[in-house]
């Protein structure tokens, strides 16, 4: 409100700046031969003065005021009287005064309509960060805890807050730094452990280093279930090529989570994409080494819709299943497609997955054997 | 606050509109009342776009990051200093303050000019207007320094750490009044070819402000290149870098503009070409915006490149200059001439030096743009370096230089040349006794250095044998003199001076360019070397935390080749850690008027660092040269028959005369 005060009697200021000289009345105006002539006047007085002075001889003086003396005479010749007609305000005289006036506010408050903001409020940093923090947005409380910890950098607490945040907002370098100064004054704990590895990880694009790694084992030795640490070490071992170990520990890991644990989701979907890259999925090019995904593979997999991430996962597990009936004398194959059902929640067709793995190998042979050992594993009746 | 700056801007730009026009209305039809528009409006915009400035500078100050402007250009840990030179540290701010000094000269004319005929007033803020206009609505379409940010970010994106020195405080300020000075010549040029008719007092009301806008753009000019001789890191203090050369042709222009402008006041003669001088500096000055400002250069100065901006410029640039050339063509031919004058003359002397001036910055002229021109037809980038410009500007400007100290003593209208000659055989000793002694006393100096050496005090002697002969030195006895000396006219003090400045000048670019001593070494702690009979021992690095910026140091202890200890060297790289941006801060130590520079390379493999040291003759002078030279042009400007009598003023002024002079 203040502002359209401000700025309508900023508008009045410079409109009646406009009307100004239409108020007085104006003053005659030399005629400007009149200036002329001060002008030679004044150069007649020079000349003198410099004459005075002894820069110039006598005949040069002499010669300077005749020309300037000449110049006069010109002048006199050459001036006119003023036009007394014109000096009178014409219509449109006022017409181009009423114009003019009406103009200012018209082009003003359009144009400031089109690329003024007026509804924003200033911001000055200072207001932002002292105000009440319920008013902040997480980037003003972010930058508050910052300034704080600025001024008193051994308050492990702050640290401790600040490390997930920034996590969070994708602030990788910062939130490893804050998850080691809280390790550093707090003490290690499992989440602050798994935290950083998980920091340094997200730096790296999602590339578990030898860093991340003893960060997640030392979670570990803290907290044996830490199920952070526990997905990233399988993750590892993913990345490493050993992908059904990471299967094998993923599988754990969602089997003892809580059904709403996320890390039960995630570890279901790296199993997912595990099993598709062990059932040399269609992105990988045969004689490639499996390798943990990609920035881009992840990016690519974040941004699809769940319902198409689904289907592309059971266009995987169909295809493997055509693959095992024309070719059942694969025991690691059958393993993938059973596990694979089960993760997917179709346990009619692990159960039938398991019949016909049982089909394929003769009860009493070591693969017989180990299917049966994964059927325990994942719960299904035995077929035996 | 920022919004009514925002819409304080607007509201200027609604003003510059009427002040463009209704006093140009108001002037073609003789209504007095219309004319006298001009005046209350000028000094308005001149407030609001003030407020506007000061709006902006107040979200600097206050880091308010919701302004993008201030968001891409501060740091909330910045130093306040350069919080608020950071708001012309851009292209936005850069050009507020632009229009903002370009208001102020409208406002300066509008307050002083009450005496000036009236439609010539008119016709001169009517131009300033429009100039104003344009340049109003170039900043609100396309540079908008006020655009905002929702939500607003938390911290800035920090200032380019080249820029975050004191240099900015005062460059681009002292640049842009030169710049925009030459706008008021302009206008008054073009109002006068609208008025079809030149008043006498025409040259006396321009020079002031040429006078004026060449002070500062001398200061800004001279500023400008101690700041990349220090900044930089390798001593360099002219580079005949197009972004150098746009803001020195406006001053070869300017400078050719003063001294036609002496012949038209004195003489009533080159009127117009003084107006067509007038006309090409302030377009010169527009020209040098668009090449800095359009993206077509690249260079710190360029600070985005956009191009629709650069059309924007264009056209701004072709109407103004193309269409004030139009009404030069249309209108001096009702322009009466000014008189015909003898070759050897004072005027004549004038004529010569705006000749060679202008011959002159047409050289720079085609060096600058001419790479540019290949560029943008063939593609091809060709480089037109210091070889070409010394080579044409250095020829052109050695003839010039030695007849400088003629010009003074040559009478008006009829001179004697061997008189003056004659009248300058002391000088001529001097100069010709400094080339001796160069060339005897320092080794291995090569006979154009004696002879530049020999130049430069040429014109610092012919200078001062100017102010001798008018005060009668030498045919007077002593007190006369002293007493002739002191009541000399201040213009004569002002032309002595900035002829004297200009051989400092001269005499700083030959030593150093002839003398300068460089050295550069890879050091180890406690490791000397030697340069110019000084000693530096490295000492080591130490490394310092700023507000914003980490600083390596390297401290150097200096000392004299005979053992006198002087002190110690620090010079420095800085890291600015928000730009991830190093600078170089070299480290000068002044001897008299030379200085040793030390600047800090890269590290070795061997634990130690590469060290540059130059030592830089004289160097000093090439800027206090130029300060002297901005000294010549105040002093000139205080001279008393610089103000224009009003025919109601005279009276009074009389009197003051009277009382004033006792004897």
């Amino acid at each position: 409100m203040l502002f359209w005060i401000l700025a309508a009697l900023l508008t009045t200021g410079a409109c009646l700046s406009v009307l100004l000289p239409f108020a007085r009345r104006p003053a005659q105006a030399p005629h400007a031969s009149d200036h002329d002539l001060e002008v030679y006047k004044d150069q007649l007085g020079e000349v003198e003065r410099d004459f005075g002075r002894g820069l110039i001889g006598r005949t040069e003086a002499e010669e300077a005021r005749a020309e300037i003396g000449r110049r006069i005479l010109r002048l006199s010749g050459s001036a006119a009287p003023a036009d007394p007609a014109k000096a009178r305000d014409g219509a449109t005289a006022r017409f181009a005064a009423m114009a003019a006036v009406l103009a200012v506010p018209l082009v003003s408050w359009a144009v400031y309509s089109a690329v003024g903001s007026p509804d924003v409020p200033p911001q000055p940093l200072e207001a932002r960060l002292s105000g009440n923090p319920a008013q902040n947005t997480m980037e003003e409380l972010v930058a508050r805890a910052e300034r704080h910890l600025a001024a008193n950098p051994d308050e492990g607490k702050g640290w401790d807050v600040l490390g997930p945040i920034y996590l969070r907002m994708g602030r990788y370098p910062e939130a490893a730094k804050a998850f080691a100064a809280a390790i550093r004054l707090e003490g290690a704990s499992a989440a602050r452990e798994a935290g950083l590895g998980e920091a340094i990880a997200s730096e790296a694009g999602g590339i578990i280093s030898a860093d991340a790694a003893a960060a997640f084992t030392r979670a570990l030795a803290l907290e044996p279930d830490y199920p952070k640490a526990r997905f990233y070490l399988a993750t590892a071992k993913a990345q490493e090529g050993r992908l059904e170990e990471a299967v094998a520990d993923w599988t754990t890991l969602a089997a003892t989570s809580a059904a709403d644990s996320p890390w039960r989701a995630a570890a279901e979907q790296a199993i997912a994409e595990a099993t598709r890259r062990l059932a040399g999925g269609t992105t990988t090019p045969a004689g490639e080494a499996p390798s943990g995904p990609s920035a881009e593979d992840v990016a690519a997999a974040e941004s699809m819709a769940p319902a198409d991430r689904m289907a592309m996962i059971e266009t995987m597990v169909a295809g493997l299943d055509e693959k095992l009936r024309q070719n059942p004398a694969d025991r690691e194959g059958w393993q993938r497609l059973i596990r694979s059902y089960v993760v997917l929640g179709r346990k009619d067709d692990a159960l039938a997955a398991l019949k016909r793995a049982g089909e394929a190998f003769p009860a009493g042979t070591e693969e017989a054997r180990a299917i049966a050992a994964l059927a325990a594993e994942l719960g299904l009746g035995s077929t035996e | 606050m920022v919004e009514i700056g925002h819409f304080a801007l607007v509201l200027a730009f609604a003003l510059a509109l009427v002040q463009s026009t209704i006093p140009f209305l108001g002037a073609v039809s003789g209504n007095d009342r219309l004319m006298a528009v001009g005046g209350p409006v000028t000094v308005t915009g001149f407030a609001l776009t003030a407020l506007s400035f000061v709006a902006l500078t107040q979200a600097y100050v206050v880091s308010d990051f919701s302004v993008a402007n201030v968001w891409e250009n501060s740091h909330s840990l910045k130093p306040m200093i350069y919080k608020i030179s950071g708001v012309w540290g851009n292209h936005e701010g850069s050009m507020l303050l632009w229009v903002l000094i370009l208001t102020f000269f409208g406002a300066l004319v509008a307050a002083f000019g009450r005496n000036l005929p009236a439609t010539l007033r008119a016709n001169v803020l009517a131009v300033q207007g429009l100039i104003g206009a344009a340049f109003l609505l170039f900043i609100l379409v396309t540079s908008n320094p006020f655009a905002r940010m929702v939500p607003a970010p938390i911290e800035g994106r920090d200032l380019n750490p080249v820029l975050q020195d004191v240099g900015l405080a005062i460059h681009p300020p002292l640049l842009y009044l030169g710049y925009v000075g030459f706008s008021v010549c302009f206008s008054f040029a073009v109002a006068a070819l609208i008025d079809g008719r030149i008043d006498a007092a025409w040259a006396r009301w321009v020079r002031p402000w040429t006078l004026a806008a060449w002070v500062f753009l001398t200061g800004g000019i001279a500023m400008g290149s101690y700041w990349a001789y220090y900044e930089l890191g390798w001593g360099g203090f002219w580079f005949w870098d197009p972004v150098e050369n746009a803001s020195f042709m406006p001053w070869l222009a300017g400078t050719a503009l003063l001294h036609s402008a002496i012949v038209m006041e004195k003489r009533s003669a080159l009127k117009i070409w003084t107006l067509l001088l007038a006309i090409l500096t302030f377009s010169l000055s527009l020209l040098g915006t668009f090449l800095v400002r359009s993206g077509v250069l690249t260079s710190v100065h360029a600070f985005a490149t956009d191009p629709s901006r650069g059309v924007f410029i264009l056209a701004i640039l072709t109407f103004f200059i193309g269409g004030s050339l139009a009404l030069f063509a249309w209108r001096s031919n009702a322009l009466t001439p000014g008189g015909v004058f003898q070759p050897i003359s004072r005027e004549g002397a004038l004529v010569l030096n705006n000749l060679f001036l202008t011959t002159a910055t047409a050289t720079v002229f085609v060096g600058t743009l001419y790479p540019l021109f290949i560029e943008a037809f063939a593609g091809d980038k060709i480089s037109v370096g210091a070889p070409f410009f010394d080579m044409t500007f250095g020829a052109l400007m050695v003839p010039l230089l030695a007849m400088v100290p003629f010009g003074p003593l040559l009478a008006w209208k009829r001179a004697d040349l061997y008189a003056a000659a004659q009248r300058l055989f002391a000088a001529f000793g001097g100069a010709l006794l400094a080339v001796l002694a160069v060339l005897v006393v320092v080794d291995g100096a090569s006979v154009a250095a004696a002879l530049g050496i020999g130049l430069a005090v040429w014109l610092v002697l012919g200078a001062l044998t100017d102010l001798a002969l008018r005060s009668g030195i030498g045919s007077v006895g002593p007190a006369v003199a002293l007493r002739r000396l002191a009541g000399l006219p201040r213009s004569t003090y002002g032309t002595a001076l900035a002829h004297l400045g200009l051989g400092l000048t001269v005499l700083g670019i030959v030593g150093v360019t002839s003398f300068q001593g460089e050295r550069i070494v890879a050091m180890r702690q406690g490791d000397t070397t030697e340069l110019a009979g000084y000693t530096l021992r490295f000492e080591g690095m130490r490394t310092v935390k700023g507000p914003n910026f980490t600083e390596d140091q390297g401290i150097f202890a200096l000392g004299t080749a005979a053992g006198r200890d002087l002190g110690e060297i620090v010079s420095a790289k800085r890291l600015y850690p928000a730009r991830q941006m190093p600078t170089t801060e070299a480290g000068i130590r002044t001897f008299g008027a030379s200085q040793l520079y030390v600047s800090l390379g890269d590290l070795t493999s061997d634990g130690g660092i590469v060290v540059r040291i130059w030592w830089k003759p004289m160097v000093t002078l090439i800027w206090g040269g130029a300060l002297v030279m901005m000294a010549g042009g105040v002093v000139s400007l205080l001279d008393r028959r610089l103000r224009v009598g009003a025919p109601a003023a005279r009276k009074r002024r009389d009197k003051v005369a009277a009382a004033g002079a006792p004897s």
